[in-house]
């Protein structure tokens, strides 16, 4: 659960900067700030899926 | 003639501003876009920057520096971590003369969150990079 807490903190905190200095109107960077978001937690996410089932030991 | 020379003047002044403005934002995360008035973006980029880096600290992240013990090209794997480190700008020269959070030890790499760390660190830096370009390209006029 700490994982998942430290990579939404993460992503959030990523997506804050990225969205900030991203060209266009408040709204336009407010949704790709969001998209940032939700593309660094879903790719995370399956990145962290794919590498449990990769036998690495 | 007058007025080419006063142009000429003051596109000398903006560019230098622009490149003081670009190691201020480097210096200190933030300072560029406050600098220019830009206080709601200062304020959230600064903070991001800032808190990436305090957290990275508090995970028990470690600052690299290439130290002369790596030989070959392996000198690129600390040097590599270290470019990213050192973005955060005078932060990483504090902690550096104050030799705060640069010890590799194993107790500290034990740590659960020893990665994390790490990489809450450098993302920062990385971070705080993308700021200071983005603060020196407001400064030469080529962003609003």
């Amino acid at each position: 659960m700490r994982h998942l807490l430290w990579i939404v903190v993460f992503a959030a905190l990523v997506a804050v900067v990225f969205g900030a200095v991203a060209k266009g109107t408040n709204r336009h960077r407010l949704i790709y700030g969001l998209k940032v978001f939700a593309q660094f937690l879903l790719i995370g996410l399956a990145l962290g899926w794919a590498l449990y089932f990769l036998p690495f030991r | 003639m007058g007025d080419k020379h006063t142009r000429s003047d003051f596109s000398e002044g903006a560019r230098r501003r622009a490149w003081l403005i670009g190691v201020g934002a480097w210096a200190v995360p933030g300072l560029g876009h406050l600098i220019q008035r830009r206080w709601v973006r200062g304020l959230i980029v600064g903070g991001a920057v800032w808190s990436m880096f305090l957290i990275g600290f508090s995970l028990g992240g470690h600052l690299f520096t290439v130290g002369g013990r790596e030989q070959g090209l392996a000198v690129l794997v600390p040097g590599l971590w270290m470019v990213g480190d050192l973005g955060s700008g005078l932060l990483y020269v504090l902690c550096w003369v104050l030799n705060l959070g640069f010890l590799d030890t194993p107790q500290a790499a034990a740590r659960v969150t020893f990665e994390y760390g790490n990489t809450f660190l450098v993302v920062a830096g990385l971070l705080n990079y993308l700021a200071m370009l983005d603060a020196f390209d407001i400064a030469a006029g080529r962003k609003r």
